[in-house]
């Protein structure tokens, strides 16, 4: 038999280019690589945390788990049955059975009931810090980008701002334990969470901002000029309305970030665990702002390192991550498709 | 007066009718309102940092303080003895780690059994307890003394009390109160007498201690295998080295002096090159960084291992290789991973990674990996392995902007000189692109250091230097770091206390790391940029 025929044009095997081949399965699998990982890591939660969050029966979501507060979890055996009851129920049970009375029975801190409190602390804390941060960031740099001479100044002052982007976290959660929790003397408080958090976006949300205002050609402002319009003018009509997709894409990017970071509202803003939920028991208006609130990342430290881990546990544990991980996850991808949308939108 | 010509109000979108309140116009007031917001937030990060300095400088008054005290006390006089004892302490270990070699000699390669091999250790059981009993006197002498010492020192801690207790009267106006306060005044001299006068005791038992060391040794049973005979010679080398020391130490206490002033610069270098982190222990504080700064850094030294080839490789290949197609779905699903909380990552480990790692260290065809198997399942590797997942995105997303960066006439000139892809890649884009890449493994590295969450819940939280004589094996070990340090120990400190002002200077060390780490990549991204044109 002869050997088949090649095309002319096909190129010979080689050793070079088997190499090459290889290699550029090494950068191929590298990538997928990554991409299992964070899939795993993804998936993994998602899958534990759907049994808690998501139920076989009627309404298909687990209400109470999203709308009780967390409770103690008891373990006990009664008439050779195994019962799980949380803190209230067990309770009731006591009085309904008082043969029960003197049952033993396990308790795990934190592992019945829901994380109510949490999503709401969280919500709050996120909000707030957003509204200062966008306020004083967007208007920074507005002022810093359409209004200041450029000079050293503002050339420092924006050095600056860029390198405190790069600064931990825990750092922040120091600077605002110092101005805000002690020398202000506003405590644990949530306005302290809020500012603390804030300004931890805030030299992101400056830069960004800055960047999507410098992407606005320079025409539009000085045509609008020419036509005899003031500053603000121009600025309100011919500026913000092109930067601001820019704006908010960065901004929700800063939100999700805002709302992932534990260590900065660590001694800030969160308690452990609180019975109240903010709006309850306040004297006067001001209470609310006074008050330290639960929130949801630092709920998953407290209850992946403070309780051990069992199948009883597990339950509160992945459930609390897959909810926080979906509204984080949730916050991002909008920001992502925002962003690529808004690519294509505006070419000049 | 009625014109029939009047104008009606013109309704200009222009309108430059200029009302005026306190002398500002309305456009005066929005520029106002825009420099307000940002003078505002300009101050207000200032001020942050000035806080984190104000509370964090407190700390070196404080600490030096705390060494004199530490001196002045006697302390330090009975840690030079301590030293001694624990200097022993260590080869007594090593004696037991003798044993634990000879004992699985004889029951896993002659399959004695467990009762038989005690039973052929006997001997050198009671040459063991001999060696161990040796230094009972020295022991006993130093716990005579720390009780002393430990009494002086709570004397004088509780006069410093008093006064700032009379202090704060007199300075709330009420003297009476004050003058009642009772201060005793510590006379260091008088008190450090009791110690100072067992010099003598101490030369006494330390000589019968290096003595009974001597006689223990000659009693050492021989050691049947070749490699234990030689691990007993060099134990035996050790203990004489050791007993040499015993001069030195008599040296320093009869050299020592209470009031021998410590420098000033003493309370940085204690900070800085201290090796030991040791809070309400009843005894010292100690203050030093180093641990939780060796911690840090070999956690994101294994990150970093892991997430630059992986972020610089993928980088390259959706940057250079990858079809449309890929791309527009890699990208987007790499930058969803860094919207990962770290908290959840941290979560991950616990719950999952580092049992894994554990079990996968377990497995028998894997013991020839360097530090497999290990029992501690949160240790560097599980930190170091998340961190990397964080790390990744931002190595990523930053090289392929630099890749991007790279002017497309670079790769045509390449191919058209007929290189293959893979050339253009390696000696053409990277090269041209590199100082972008080294800048964003840089801020990658300043991302990972600062990173808090993961190291708290995974790093194992040990404050310990890791042993470095283990080789590659040290990654097992567990560590403690600068973040996870203050966001353990922040929420239990009270406020003011030395402590308390010793995690603002580690906040301070990571403000300054950070900073430095942001500062050089612009500084590469800037000076190595190649001209494009």
């Amino acid at each position: 038999m002869s050997a088949p025929t090649r095309h002319v044009f096909r190129s010979r095997p080689s050793a070079a280019r088997r190499w090459e081949t290889g290699a550029l399965w090494v950068f191929r699998s590298s990538t997928y690589l990554v991409l299992l990982c964070g899939a795993l890591v993804f998936g993994h939660i998602v899958f534990k945390g759907s049994h808690t969050v998501f139920t076989k029966q009627a309404p298909f979501i687990n209400v109470p788990f999203l709308t009780e507060a967390p409770e103690s979890l008891y373990v006990f055996e009664y008439k050779g049955e195994k019962k799980e009851l949380g803190d209230r129920a067990f309770r009731a049970f006591k009085i309904e059975h008082p043969e029960a009375k003197d049952v033993k029975a396990e308790s795990y801190v934190y592992s019945a009931g829901g994380i109510f409190p949490c999503i709401v602390g969280t919500v709050l804390l996120v909000v707030g810090s957003m509204i200062i941060a966008l306020t004083l960031g967007v208007s920074a740099a507005v002022y810093l980008n359409e209004y200041a001479v450029q000079g050293r100044v503002v050339t420092a002052i924006r050095l600056a701002i860029l390198n405190l982007a790069g600064v931990p976290s825990v750092v922040f959660g120091l600077f605002g334990l110092g101005l805000f929790v002690i020398y202000l003397d506003w405590n644990v408080s949530l306005l302290a969470g809020w500012f603390t958090l804030a300004f931890m976006v805030l030299p992101v949300v400056i830069t960004a901002s800055e960047e999507s205002l410098k992407a606005v050609p320079k025409g539009f402002r000085e045509g609008s000029l020419a036509l005899g319009a003031t500053k603000w003018q121009t600025i309100r009509k011919n500026v913000l309305p092109y930067a601001l997709p820019g704006i908010l894409t960065s901004s929700i990017l800063g939100i999700a970030r805002v709302a992932g970071e534990t260590a900065p509202i660590m001694f800030t803003a969160a308690y452990v665990v609180r019975d109240k939920l903010p709006w309850q028991g306040l004297t006067s208006v001001s209470d609310f702002f006074f008050q330290g609130v639960m929130a949801l990342p630092y709920h998953i430290y407290v209850v992946s390192s403070k309780i051990p881990q069992n199948e009883y546990t597990e339950r509160v544990q992945y459930g609390t991550a897959f909810v926080f991980l979906m509204i984080v996850a949730l916050i991002a991808t909008t920001s992502i498709v925002l962003r690529n949308n808004l690519r294509n939108r505006y070419k000049w | 007066m009625d014109s029939p010509h009047s104008v009606p109000a013109s309704d200009f979108l222009v309108n430059n009718k200029r009302i005026r309140v306190l002398g500002l116009s309305f456009d005066d007031a929005v520029k106002i309102f825009f420099g307000g917001n940002a003078v505002v937030s300009v101050v207000v990060l200032a001020l942050i940092t000035y806080f984190l300095f104000q509370e964090g400088f407190g700390f070196f008054g404080q600490n030096h303080r705390n060494l004199l005290t530490y001196r002045q006390a006697g302390l330090e006089y009975v840690d030079f003895i301590r030293t001694q004892e624990s200097g022993h302490t260590a080869l007594t270990r090593y004696l037991s780690d003798l044993r634990l070699r000879q004992y699985n000699r004889l029951t896993i390669d002659q399959k004695q059994s467990s009762a038989a091999a005690n039973q052929s250790l006997a001997s050198f059981d009671a040459f063991a307890a001999q060696y161990g009993d040796a230094v009972e006197p020295i022991r006993g002498l130093v716990s005579d003394l720390t009780e002393q010492a430990t009494a002086i020192k709570t004397k004088f801690l509780i006069a410093e009390d008093k006064k700032v207790e009379r202090q704060q009267l007199l300075a709330a106006g009420k003297s009476a109160e004050a003058a009642a306060v009772k201060i005793e005044t510590v006379d260091f001299a008088t008190e450090l007498k009791v110690l100072t006068g067992t010099l003598p005791v101490y030369k006494e038992t330390s000589a019968e201690f290096a003595k009974r060391l001597d006689v223990a040794l000659t009693n050492a049973p021989a050691m049947p295998a070749p490699e234990l005979a030689a691990r007993l010679d060099r134990f035996r080398q050790l203990t004489r080295e050791y007993v040499a020391t015993f001069p030195a130490t008599t040296g320093s206490l009869e050299t020592w002096d209470y009031a021998r002033p410590v420098p000033w610069y003493q309370s940085f270098t204690a900070f800085l090159f201290g090796r030991e982190w040791l809070t309400a222990s009843f005894w010292q504080d100690w203050y030093g960084i180093v641990p939780l700064l060796i911690g840090s850094l070999m956690v994101s030294l294994v990150a970093l291992v892991i997430a630059v080839p992986l972020g610089v490789g993928s980088a390259i290949y959706i940057n250079q290789i990858a079809s449309m197609r890929e791309q527009r779905f890699i990208k987007p699903s790499i930058e969803f991973i860094s919207a990962f909380p770290s908290v959840v990552l941290g979560f991950f480990g616990i719950a999952v990674l580092g049992q894994f790692l554990r079990w996968l260290s377990q497995q028998p065809s894997l013991a020839w990996v360097p530090g497999f198997p290990f029992s501690e399942r949160l240790n560097i590797l599980t930190a170091g392995c998340l961190l990397a997942l964080i790390a990744i995105p931002t190595i990523f997303t930053l090289a392929e902007d630099a890749l991007q960066n790279v002017p497309k006439a670079f790769k045509e000139a390449s191919f058209a000189l007929g290189a293959s892809r893979l050339q253009t890649i390696i000696k053409i884009v990277v090269p041209a692109s590199l100082s972008g890449i080294i800048s964003a493994v840089l801020l990658g590295l300043g991302r990972v250091i600062g990173e808090t969450m993961v190291v708290l819940l995974c790093a194992g939280n040990r404050i310990a230097i890791p042993d470095f004589t283990a080789g590659l094996a040290v990654v097992t070990q567990p560590v403690h770091t600068m973040t996870g340090i203050i966001a353990q120990e922040m929420g239990e400190v009270v406020r003011g206390s030395i402590h308390y002002r010793a995690l603002f200077v580690v906040g301070i060390v990571l403000f300054f790391l950070s900073l430095a780490i942001n500062f050089i990549a612009q500084k590469i991204v800037r000076r190595y940029r190649i001209s494009i044109g």
